[in-house]
């Protein structure tokens, strides 16, 4: 059985404007394994953004295809995308796109709608989620009166609402300050690391990209071969290559089959 | 669950830009209020013309039985129209001060002389000395005219006439009627009672005298009074009336010897005719209707009475014709407003249509959304508009529709009066909703809202979350 959340085949995608064909997306080949912390760079231009609404089923590839969680989703009709989005999707933007006459904890709420879960039981999700990201006691406050990495941290909430197989963050830094972006990012690999949600981040700033555990390169659409190790953690390297169990970093023993590490 | 998310962003949406939703909520009540104000306008008319129609075939009818039961009855009158004033008192047919004559009695022993006269009742008819204004409505509008405060009949009380013939009212409500042979005394009618505040024992002053009330009758129809010269006063104010003996008023009121109409019964049908050609001929200053002028009266009355309810009929028709080209207009202005209020809310809302697909809202779910939207603006507004119908209705629907005015000309009324007795329909319409039309009226706003918002809606849920997302 395979682990990888994501998968994409010769992936591409083709603008038309005014006659002329742009290739914003050429044939990319990727895989997201479950738990991992991935992060694309690229300069502006490049189609990291073209990229992550193809993965988050907010666009249309041209061609090749995306299976996500075991869903070739390319094969999914418009109609039905809108549960790909809800369920197996968390996303998270440069501009945090909070609904700004709900509160915090109402906009962490708003993905749960349609899922079947009772007023009581999202209003109790959001709350453990706003906790998760430090927010606990601002859970009433509209966007307007939240700082920009609270907004963001409302945002991250929101993504993680429903549980998603995969969580896709563009620029999430873009509009953050460094020392700011620097935590969101860091909230992002303790949310990684904690609850084992697989990340794909897509920025232009390095120093951010590399705190995660993989860093992949995007130029001129296409994805480079060259790929590096971030300082994250991964979570799949803190499992212990005998038994397959978890082990802390720290281990020279597994505390489950006890062999040497 | 869904739905109540859904409405409670769709109140916080409509709540947060108050002032565009109070404008279009008010510009939507307008259009409500009229629709809750043309149908109550509309019944409030037709009611009216069916009522009208009801109270002619009463008064026809009404008419026709008196007519029939007085077959032997020759009324005269020394005038065509009813007293006014003071007479002076000039015999044989001398005319008062106002313009009134009367007949002097000498003439009633000369008509109980003629063959065939069986009875020959005299009344003495006067105005009182207090006036009134009363205000009257006219689609020309309103206006007021100064009308004696009531009339006094005097009549001749010996039981020989008073037990024979209808000469005085029957219906007493309290007290008593009038005996053979009382004087200083009065029957009120139950109108003037009212108007005066006075009951049986009190006294009231009479052209400077005081006479005792000794009995109150209620009124019959004004048809059933009006025999024989049949007024078409249906609408007027009903007449206030005092009886009292026709010595007493002829004294009061410096008319001895004077009477103003003379009720001649024949001894058998078969006189009436000879009768009234011999008084016609003797006296051709005076008015005489027999059962045949009084059928001939009638028969009038009842054409004018056709011909006003077929007016009415076809002005009402051309009021329906009209408040239904009104509703079509405003249920049209109606789905406009709330369709361009929410096309302006969903291209200002793109970038949220864009989140919520984003998040994983299906179509059906922004759909919805706007949907909801729509629909509390015109609930809003219908509950505003209702409320301003109940209130606005009346000048509403006289404003929006054409006034139905069922008489044609104006109507002689009084002698020396001209009054528009147009007054039973328009102005005088007060157009009240129904709960059924208010029901309905509410029921058609929150479809509207529905409808109006149901393109925009549609629209928002198949924006591209990509490019809604990108919107600015």
């Amino acid at each position: 059985m395979s682990d990888l959340v994501l998968e994409t085949e010769k992936l591409g995608k083709v603008y038309k404007l005014g006659g002329r064909q742009i290739r914003a997306l050429s044939d990319v080949n990727l895989k997201v394994e479950k738990g991992e912390f991935l992060s694309i760079m690229g300069p502006s231009g490049s189609g990291k953004t073209t990229l992550l609404n193809i993965l988050g089923c907010l666009d249309r590839p041209s061609y090749g295809k995306v299976i996500l969680d075991s869903v070739d989703v390319t094969k999914v009709s418009e109609r039905e995308l809108y549960k790909i989005r809800r369920h197996k999707v968390g996303f998270i933007f440069q501009n945090f796109n909070l609904l700004p006459y709900l509160s915090a904890v109402e906009n962490v709420e708003l993905p749960m709608e349609g899922t079947g879960k009772s007023k009581e039981e999202k209003r109790k999700r959001a709350r453990e989620l706003l906790k998760l990201v430090g927010l606990s006691e601002r859970e009433k406050h509209r966007p307007l009166r939240l700082s920009s990495g609270e907004q963001q941290r409302v945002a991250i909430a929101r993504a993680l609402a429903n549980n998603p197989a995969i969580v896709l963050a563009d620029e999430p830094t873009g509009n953050l300050d460094s020392k700011t972006g620097h935590e969101i990012v860091k909230l992002l690999g303790k949310l990684n690391i904690e609850q084992g949600t697989t990340i794909v981040m897509v920025t232009h700033d390095s120093s951010k990209a590399a705190l995660a555990g993989r860093i992949l390169f995007l130029s001129d659409g296409k994805l480079l071969e060259k790929e590096k190790q971030g300082t994250h953690l991964l979570k799949k390297a803190l499992a212990c290559p005998n038994c397959g169990r978890e082990i802390q970093p720290n281990d020279a023993f597994c505390p489950s089959c006890g062999k040497k590490l | 669950m869904k739905a109540l998310g859904a409405l409670t962003r769709a109140v916080k949406n409509v709540s947060r830009r108050k002032i565009r939703t109070f404008l279009v909520i008010i510009a939507l009540s307008f259009s409500i209020a009229i629709m809750v104000s043309i149908p109550a306008g509309v019944i409030a008319n037709q009611k009216a013309t069916q009522d009208l129609s009801e109270d002619y075939n009463k008064i026809i009818s009404d008419i026709q039985e008196e007519i029939n039961k007085t077959a032997t009855l020759i009324e005269i009158r020394a005038s065509s129209g009813r007293p006014s004033a003071v007479p002076s008192g000039a015999p044989p047919f001398g005319f008062g001060q106002r313009g009134e004559a009367f007949i002097n009695e000498t003439v009633v022993d000369e008509i109980r002389s003629i063959e065939g006269v069986k009875d020959v009742v005299p009344f003495l008819e006067v105005s009182s000395e207090e006036t009134t204004n009363e205000t009257v409505n006219t689609p020309r509008g309103s206006f007021t005219i100064s009308r004696p405060l009531y009339t006094i009949i005097g009549v001749p009380l010996n039981s020989s006439l008073i037990d024979s013939y209808t000469i005085l009212p029957t219906n007493i409500t309290a007290g008593r009627n009038l005996y053979d042979g009382d004087s200083g005394v009065l029957l009120v009618s139950s109108n003037l009672s009212d108007y005066l505040g006075i009951g049986v024992g009190d006294k009231i002053e009479v052209y400077g005298e005081y006479f005792s009330v000794v009995g109150i009758y209620e009124p019959a129809g004004q048809a059933a009074t009006e025999v024989g010269t049949v007024y078409m006063n249906v609408y007027t104010v009903q007449s206030r009336t005092v009886y009292m003996n026709i010595s007493d008023l002829q004294r009061i009121t410096g008319n001895v010897g004077n009477t103003s109409r003379l009720d001649v019964y024949a001894a058998d049908a078969s006189y009436v005719d000879g009768i009234a050609e011999v008084i016609k001929t003797a006296y051709s200053e005076l008015y005489v209707a027999t059962y045949k002028d009084r059928l001939q009266n009638l028969e009038r009355t009842q054409e004018m009475y056709q011909t006003t309810l077929e007016n009415a009929e076809s002005t009402l028709s051309q009021m329906q014709t009209v408040a239904f080209q009104e509703i079509v207009i405003v249920i049209d202005a109606t789905s406009l407003i709330v369709l361009f209020t929410m096309l302006y809310t969903v291209r200002e809302r793109t970038k949220e249509i864009g989140i919520l697909k984003a998040i994983g809202f299906s179509n059906w779910n922004v759909m919805s959304q706007f949907m909801l939207e729509g629909i509390l603006i015109s609930l809003m507004a219908g509950v505003v508009g209702i409320a301003m119908g109940i209130v606005g209705a009346p000048l509403l629907s006289s404003l929006l529709l054409p006034s139905v005015n069922p008489f044609p000309t104006q109507q002689q009324g009084f002698p020396g009066q001209t009054v528009n007795f147009g007054t039973a329909l328009s102005q005088s319409v007060t157009a009240v909703p129904d709960l059924q039309t208010i029901l309905l009226v509410f029921g058609v706003a929150v479809a509207l809202g529905a409808v109006g918002s149901l393109y925009p809606a549609w629209r928002a849920a198949r924006t591209s979350p990509m490019e809604a997302l990108r919107y600015e």
